[in-house]
């Protein structure tokens, strides 16, 4: 039997995955590539004084940004926002899968479509649809007055809480749906033979379903961190002074201050640590079970 | 080791019922199959008796103590899944450790009661293996260990060998006897393959409907079905419709689809001339000869009748022969190389002895009593 067919076959798919791949890689170039190798180039320009930037090769902007106290304070808050937001959206996100893989029916798509509801609005909108919710005089300091749990309206927004509800708020559909995604394909069966052999269900739950979902829960922390280190809208829309990360501050650098050098270096150097941090988790979270293949 | 006492049970899933008031006692140490067709509850039976459903009504007793409430975790049964539900990310010796480090036992005790375990089910050099990279049958294996390791009152198997190739299969029904034999633990298994319920089963429990029809010594019910129902299930046979002309002493005399009448012997079972039977003609107890060869098709005194080969289909180590007689067919079988070999269109007369006959009444039970 001759194997000649097929070696034409896979040449002729060959082809046809060129022919279909190559719109997505225009795109990935004119809107990705070029635009990265642009900011790669303005970082190594020199700040001009009226003007955005003098045409120069120097590491001047680099050293700018990584001397400036200022600016690590902001990475440092930037960083605990992503831990937190990220440690509250995941651990939610987990339960919230689960359920979501136990339930059917009707009640298994209005999880689901309560998920997927909020992407469909605009970031900055639903971001801002916490302020009435959770500032001094809004309805949740009504409801806690009015009960009685609490004497005095307390400034959820603009704050640290408002600031961590809102980036929560924003990862968490990202979260479920990467723990949902690996998760729908477990066997439950096998939780089943956790408990028959003497497990109890939070057992069960840790040594079952826990690892099965390890490789999801890993896509969830590294979107929900590199998301949230990164975070504008919430901070902006939530936070007060305080709650100024480094993206609010390249964005004032870019188009309040007018200096496009420092503002390209502060974000390459942020997309250098993001990078790093993020494979650091990646292989954390998927080391134990041996690497993401099945996600 | 306990028996298993099962009362009333019920299960009910909205509208539908899936186990309809079942009655069933299973003796300590002994090995009972629960055989039915698909949806007839027998899984769902397994599954209350293991506590992964509640019953909608019943009792379940394990050695005498009532258990129908304890959650899974809290009662000695273990179960083999059909699917085997091994868990994915813990290595074979882990996962037959499982329960034991559920139960609380010490690491080194536990690691070696689970390799003694391996040893049983001959998968020792598996220890550090990963459970997805092994083959069916070795997953089964584990599974068995990893039951069987937290030393179950019961042991529950939900179809374990239905995923295995017939070769296998067969190997495993063997091994399944020898180790329940060395364990000495009670098992309920569940297959709808009467094949296996044969071999493997000290009793069959025969499930119809979400209810028990019959149970008995594998033998006992292949010999004596109490139905319809089990006598289709337990295996193919020809079933002939008749109409009663008379009652005798000994039983009935019906007149039968192939044209000729046959005296059944069911006792003073209670038929009256004009009712309809349903008489099972099992292909083992036709015994066919070529009609110009027989030299009088009534030579030994037995009833017969004439008919002519239609098909003939090879089976692998049978061939099975169908034969038209006065417009109804009937099939036998003859092993591979036996002596007479029949061709389509070859005339031939079957006969039987009538006290092999099985004869059910219009709605399904048996009349009397036959073969046994």
């Amino acid at each position: 039997m001759s194997f000649a067919w097929l070696g034409e076959r896979i040449k002729r798919r060959d082809a046809g995955s060129v022919f279909l791949i190559a719109p997505l890689a225009a795109f990935e170039l004119v809107f990705f590539v070029v635009p990265f190798l642009i900011l790669v180039r303005m970082s190594l320009n020199a700040n001009a004084d009226p003007g955005f930037y003098q045409p120069a090769w120097t590491l001047e902007a680099y050293r700018a940004v990584l001397d400036s106290g200022l600016y690590r304070d902001l990475v440092v808050f930037s960083f605990e926002l992503g831990v937190i937001a990220t440690v509250i959206a995941v651990s939610l996100a987990l339960f919230y899968a689960y359920a979501a893989y136990r339930a059917d029916g009707l009640r298994k798509s209005l999880l689901l479509f309560s998920i997927i509801l909020p992407l469909l609005t605009t970031l900055v909108v639903k971001t801002y649809a916490w302020r009435p919710l959770l500032s001094p005089n809004g309805v949740l300091n009504d409801v806690l007055v009015g009960v009685g749990l609490i004497g005095s309206p307390i400034q959820f927004a603009p704050g640290i809480v408002g600031t961590v509800i809102g980036q929560v708020y924003i990862v968490f559909p990202y979260a479920v749906l990467s723990i949902y995604s690996v998760l729908s394909t477990m066997d439950w069966d096998t939780v089943e033979a956790a408990r028959d052999l003497g497990a109890s269900r939070p057992r069960s739950f840790l040594e079952v379903v826990v690892p099965e979902a390890l490789p999801g829960i890993a896509v969830a922390t590294v979107v929900s961190f590199a998301w949230s280190v990164g975070a504008y809208a919430a901070p902006s829309q939530l936070g007060s002074g305080a709650q100024t990360t480094f993206a609010m501050e390249i964005e004032s650098l870019m188009l309040t201050q007018f200096d496009y050098p420092t503002g390209a270096a502060f974000s390459l150097l942020m997309l250098a640590a993001m990078l790093v941090v993020s494979l650091g988790v990646m292989r954390l979270l998927t080391g134990s079970v041996g690497g993401v293949e099945g996600v | 080791m306990a028996s298993v006492t099962l009362s009333g049970l019920r299960k009910e899933y909205g509208d539908l019922t899936a186990v309809d008031g079942l009655d069933l006692d299973v003796d300590d140490g002994e090995l009972l199959c629960l055989l039915g067709p698909s949806g007839c509850g027998k899984s769902t039976t397994l599954r209350m008796l293991g506590g992964l459903e509640t019953p909608t009504d019943g009792d379940v007793h394990i050695g005498g103590e009532p258990v129908t409430d304890q959650p899974p975790y809290e009662r000695n049964t273990s179960m083999v899944f059909q699917s085997w539900a091994l868990f994915p990310h813990k290595t074979v010796l882990e996962n037959v450790a499982f329960g034991l480090k559920m139960d609380g036992v010490g690491s080194d005790e536990r690691e070696e009661r689970a390799r003694e375990m391996l040893d049983v089910v001959e998968m020792s050099g598996f220890a550090d293996h990963d459970p997805t990279d092994l083959s069916g049958g070795q997953k089964q294996r584990v599974a068995l260990a990893r039951s069987l390791a937290i030393e179950p009152d019961v042991l529950l198997l939900d179809e374990p060998l239905s995923n295995l190739d017939k070769r296998l299969r067969e190997q495993m029904q063997l091994e399944l006897r020898n180790i329940h034999d060395e364990v000495e633990t009670t098992f309920v298994h569940v297959t709808h393959d009467q094949n296996e319920a044969f071999t493997l089963a000290d009793s069959i429990a025969i499930m119809n409907d979400g209810q028990i029809e019959q149970i008995g010594a594998p033998r006992e019910v292949y010999d004596d079905p109490v139905s319809l129902f089990i006598e289709e299930f337990l295996g193919d046979t020809n079933l002939v419709e008749a109409t009663v002309t008379e009652t005798t002493e000994a039983g009935v005399v019906a007149d039968i689809a192939l044209g000729t009448e046959v005296e059944l012997p069911t006792g003073d079972a209670s038929v009256d001339a004009g009712d309809d039977l349903t008489v099972s003609f099992r292909p083992e107890e036709l015994d066919v000869k070529r009609a110009d060869a027989s030299g009088g098709a009534d030579a030994d005194g037995g009833p017969s009748i004439t008919g002519e080969i239609t098909d003939v289909l090879y089976r692998g180590s049978t061939v099975r022969f169908y034969v038209e007689c006065a417009g109804e067919h009937l099939f036998f079988e003859q092993s591979v190389g036996a002596d007479t070999d029949f061709a389509v269109g070859d005339a031939v007369t079957v006969s039987w002895d009538p006290a092999d006959l099985l004869a059910f009444a219009a709605d399904g039970d048996r009349v009397g009593g036959g073969g046994a």
